[in-house]
């Protein structure tokens, strides 16, 4: 590789407060056109933005999350610029004091990328060209974003693709934002430019704008570096430019130039005061933080002695890692729980969204009911699977389809007996076994299984098998 | 303070406003007047101008931001009563010949 | 100065006359007046008709206020739901707001009624009113000469008492000015003491609503009738909520005269003011010279802000939710750029592109940076002042109402006209004019009582020491309702 990618991202990610960020709006995904809006965030004249005290308080959970410091002393500020999208045509952003600076996300290799700062803002409206007609939509107006804006610290499309998916994972930890790509409420624009491998000087960027995708993302950004390094190899100059990503073509085209640039004229919004934020109120936010994802993977790692591979399908799904927590909380042993859960109810968890909202009718409690019971031996684990794979189906207890006469049913002299029975009846496998055949105790296992439906501790038979053979 | 054509040019397009060459020509010299009245602040300040923001309206505290509690919105005919709309849609006719 | 409200409020308590019955009489003497002044652009005599019914059902029930049944105005640029509101532009020809403003909301619910919505220059930006779409206001006293402005349509109406009283706006003057071209009263209370929520910005760190009256009394009324901290607005503040109490008695309070103020006055505005003074020195009151050398420097760091918060503010004019929309275009973007090219008059043109310039990079921190800085000293050396005397004394301006037309051809001198008003707005004082005397052409003289922030009460008791006292008395002008 001759060129070094040096990369910085700006994502915007849409924040999960009930109302929008000046007024009492819904911020509810959808909904006929113009019916989410009222005299401020369609700006009519006269009407005067409110901030919306949980927007603060969302942004301060995020800055925290990502170890930025907090700007208590904090104010908005009007971007200008004129679009049929942005009603007041200025966007009310912050300029010279985001909410949040400093901090970093540190990936799987421990290396950290810089977030230079966070601010919020408000979204646009929707845009509809059809017919000869551009139609506008504003429910989307005024509904709250953050925008992390990173260091140019990334240097790859697969690093830059995992900055997204920690950032996505420590928002929806935090319960800020769902950050789905997919429904808008998580964007990014991408900075890129090349230098050479050992030079330290960076060379001129081109930002991608609006990637909605993490794949997208990927694609671009390596479409990107090979469209500067091609244009350096034959001894030409990078352009800076804002471009655009055809996800159709898998190219990158520019949408407008530094000439063209836009003029932004930031100035300090008039219509809401600066905001003091009580250091007591920080310190109350950051101490109802979760366990940070990070944190989360190497406790179950290192403490909670779940295997990796486990550990990396848990920690991505908060709502999972607190059922399992809880389960485990409730007395239910650790191997157990992870299996079952990764097992058994992640088949039935088909979709990403399903995961994040651990999307089945079954409790932490009765899975610790149920969990017990395989760790004690009363249940073997194929029945344990059998069971909890009803209840994720049907949403009854355990006690539904495990009885008290089913769990006392096997009793040591009845499973005597039906040992005595399973070497009597298959002498072949018997002889095998004797032999030296391990493999042919299964034949007596299988026949036990039947013979009480699943429910001998397959453990206790065997030991009784063996002195029985052994006789 | 000289300001040129093109100068004026540039911020029209900023703010979304047209001049004709003729208007342009008229409205330099005008221009210029209330630019050079805006500069006299320029002749007679020293002292820094890093910290602008400081108490010229009031400081909010905590409490007084909005609580996120949802009120009704309106409904899009009233949104959109005072121009053409299309299905709840405000709609801008792209072009008019 | 009387008090009309006073007056028509005790003849509706007393049962002399129905809210309905007078406002047919300001209907009558609108339809009468107004042809010839100019003052109401937008008449909303169905709305004062119900209003009048639902004012006679208070007083009937005992639930009245002093603004119950009283036929009032709302300069154009605040919002009344159904009613046209276009602040005598063409780009909002046709405008209808669905929203109230807060103050319109709170003398609605007290009965007050609304005639019509006044004229003004154009988006407020001007001081003779010329600049209107509907063209100028002419002034009562003297129909050759201006009203001022920009709310020269309420001073027009209310000094011809087409309308008992009015709401106006001031952004650097807008009040204050055209009350005392006009002989009446106008209130600019503290930044942030009344709602703003519906008022169409202008200035947004310098406009406030106020009152323009015939007394003191009258704008006390008003100042009361719509004070108080709104939800809707987050600049505004809470103040004293009970009623403002009125004594005039100067005994002891120190006036302070900066003799910036004077620079360059009208020696027949300064004689007057002067022998005003004199009065209050003769009830007691003491008077202190004070200094605020940043003073001069008001004027340019006015013209930068306002003109920098409007080019934002304006921004939003574009055709496509309300207002004029261009009728011939290539694009949504040409729509836009059509839409206000021929939607704004020259005046409001000039100065989006001022307040453009100011902001653009390369020049911010020239102008707008540094406006906000010598903002900042305007106002620390007002506040230094108030620690040496209550309340300032100053002319509302250094001329007498301008003949029509003057100010077309001198467009600086204009501006400059606006020196001794907004160094108020600057520092978000409060301020009432009040008149003091006539010049030569028999124009009337109004003199400033500027007080510190949140002083409002103070500012309008000391000047009700002039009502009291009879200090200056204007005849009446004919033709108006005059009970």
């Amino acid at each position: 590789m001759k060129y070094q990618l040096v990369s910085g991202l700006e994502t915007h990610v849409e924040l999960a407060t009930a109302t929008k960020i000046f007024c009492g709006c819904t911020t509810a995904f959808g909904g006929a056109p113009n019916t989410r809006c009222c005299p401020v965030c369609t700006g009519q004249p006269g009407a005067l933005p409110i901030l919306n005290k949980r927007v603060v308080e969302f942004a301060i959970r995020a800055g925290l999350a990502t170890h930025c410091t907090i700007n208590t002393t904090t104010h908005l500020d009007r971007k200008n610029y004129c679009y049929p999208d942005l009603p007041k045509a200025y966007q009310i952003s912050q300029f010279d004091k985001p909410l949040c600076e400093h901090g970093y996300v540190e990936l799987e290799s421990g290396k950290r990328i810089g977030i230079t700062r966070i601010h919020i803002e408000e979204d646009a409206g929707k845009l509809v060209h059809e017919s000869g007609f551009t139609f506008i939509d504003y429910n989307r107006g005024g509904v709250p974003l953050i925008e992390i804006v990173s260091e140019p610290d990334i240097s790859s499309p697969e690093e830059a693709r995992e900055y997204v998916e920690k950032l996505q994972l420590i928002m929806r930890y935090i319960g800020v934002s769902d950050c789905k790509m997919q429904e808008g409420s998580m964007r990014c624009d991408v900075n890129i430019s090349l230098m050479p491998v050992g030079s330290t000087k960076f060379g001129t960027r081109t930002e991608i704008k609006n990637m909605n995708s993490l794949s997208y993302i990927e694609k671009a950004m390596a479409y990107e570096y090979s469209r500067q390094a091609e244009i350096l190899d034959n001894g030409g100059e990078v352009v800076q430019a804002t471009m655009r990503y055809d996800e159709h073509t898998g190219e990158t085209s520019v949408m407008r130039t530094k000439e063209d640039a836009q003029d932004y004229r930031y100035f300090p919004e008039p219509d809401i005061l600066t905001v003091v934020i009580p250091e007591e109120k920080v310190e109350e936010i950051r101490a109802s933080l979760p366990e940070l994802p990070t944190d989360k993977l190497k406790r179950y790692v290192n403490e909670l002695r779940i295997n990796p591979a486990n550990a990396q399908l848990l920690y991505k799904y908060k709502a999972v890692c607190d059922f399992v927590e809880k389960a485990i909380s409730l007395g239910a042993g650790v191997k157990n729980t992870v299996n079952l859960t990764v097992g058994t109810l992640y088949s039935k968890l088909e979709t990403e969204d399903d995961k994040e909202r651990f999307n089945l009718p079954v409790t932490a409690e009765e899975m610790a009911k149920l969990v017990k019971l395989a760790d004690e031996g009363k249940i073997n684990i194929t029945l344990a699977q059998k069971t909890l794979s009803k209840m994720a189906e049907e949403g009854k207890p355990v006690s539904a389809y495990i009885s008290e006469s089913d769990l006392a049913g096997v009793d040591e002299g009845e499973l005597e007996g039906i040992c005595k029975k399973a070497v009597e009846s298959n002498p072949q496998a018997v002889a095998d076994f004797k032999a030296g055949k391990e493999k042919a105790i299964f034949a007596l296992y299988g026949f036990i299984k039947k013979a009480t439906q699943g429910k001998a501790d397959i453990k206790k038979a065997d030991a009784i098998l063996r002195q029985l053979i052994m006789k | 303070m000289a300001i040129s054509e093109k100068e004026i040019k540039t911020l029209a397009r900023l703010a979304r406003l047209e001049f004709s060459e003729e208007e342009t020509k008229k409205f330099v010299p005008e221009f210029e007047e209330i630019i050079n009245f805006a500069d006299s602040i320029n002749q007679q300040v020293e002292g820094d101008t890093a910290s602008i923001r400081e108490v010229t309206t009031r400081i909010a505290t905590w409490d007084e931001l909005r609580e996120d509690e949802v009120k009704p919105s309106l409904p899009s005919e009233k949104i959109t009563s005072n121009v053409h709309s299309d299905n709840g849609y405000f709609a801008v006719r792209r072009v008019v010949k | 100065m009387k008090s009309v409200i006073k007056t028509l409020s005790e003849k509706l308590r007393s049962g002399q006359i129905t809210s309905v019955e007078l406002t047919e009489k300001y209907i009558e003497a609108i339809k009468r007046v107004n042809p010839v002044i100019n003052a109401y652009v937008h008449e909303t005599f169905e709305e004062a008709r119900r209003d009048a019914e639902y004012a006679d059902r208070l007083i009937k029930e005992g639930k009245g206020t002093p603004l119950t049944g009283i036929p009032f105005t709302l300069k154009d640029n605040i919002a009344t739901d159904g009613e046209l509101t276009t602040c005598c532009s063409k780009i909002l020809e046709g405008f209808r707001p669905y929203y109230d403003a807060t103050v319109w909301k709170k003398l609605k619910e007290q009965g007050a009624v609304l005639l019509g919505k006044t004229n003004m220059d154009e988006f407020a930006m001007g001081s003779t009113s010329e600049t209107s779409v509907y063209g100028a206001p002419l002034n009562p006293r003297n129909t050759a000469r201006v009203t001022g402005g920009s709310s020269g349509g309420v001073a027009a109406a209310v000094c011809a008492d087409i309308a008992a009283y009015g709401l106006g706006s001031d952004t650097g003057g807008s009040i204050r000015q055209p009350a005392s071209f006009c002989g009446i009263v106008g209130f600019k209370p503290t930044y942030g003491a009344v709602s703003r929520y519906g008022l169409i910005a202008y200035g947004s760190s310098l406009d406030q609503i106020g009152p323009m009256t015939h007394s003191v009394t009258d704008a006390a009324l008003v100042y009361d009738a719509i004070k108080g901290e709104d939800c809707a607005d987050q600049t505004s503040a809470p103040v004293h909520m009970g009623p403002t109490a009125l004594n005039g008695d100067v005994r002891g309070i120190k006036i302070g005269v900066a003799k910036e103020f004077f620079d360059g006055i009208n020696p027949q505005i300064k004689g007057a003011i002067d022998a005003a003074i004199e009065q209050y020195k003769n009830a007691g009151a003491e008077v202190v010279e004070v200094s605020i050398p940043a003073l001069k420097l008001a004027l340019p760091v006015y013209y930068i802000i306002a003109c920098a918060e409007a080019s934002s503010n304006l921004g939003r004019y574009d055709g496509i939710r309300y207002g004029y929309r261009a009728a011939n275009y290539s694009s949504v973007d040409d729509m836009i750029t059509k839409t206000r090219t021929e939607g704004f008059g020259r005046e409001v043109k000039k100065r989006i592109m001022l307040g453009t310039y100011v902001l653009s990079s390369g020049y911010f921190d020239a102008y707008y940076k540094k406006a906000c800085l010598i903002r900042k000293r305007v106002e620390s050396q007002l506040a230094e002042c108030f620690e040496k005397c209550d309340v300032l004394f100053a002319p509302t301006a250094p001329v007498t109402a301008f003949p029509l037309g003057y100010s077309g051809g001198n467009a600086l001198e204009t501006y400059l006209s606006d020196v001794c008003t907004v160094p108020v707005n600057i520092a978000g004082l409060p301020a009432i004019a009040l008149p003091c005397g006539k010049d030569k052409d028999g124009l009337p003289i109004g003199m400033q009582i500027i007080g510190k922030k949140f002083d409002d009460e103070r500012v309008l008791d000391i000047a009700y020491f002039a009502e009291k006292s009879k200090l200056c008395e204007l005849e009446d002008v004919e033709g108006g309702v005059r009970l």
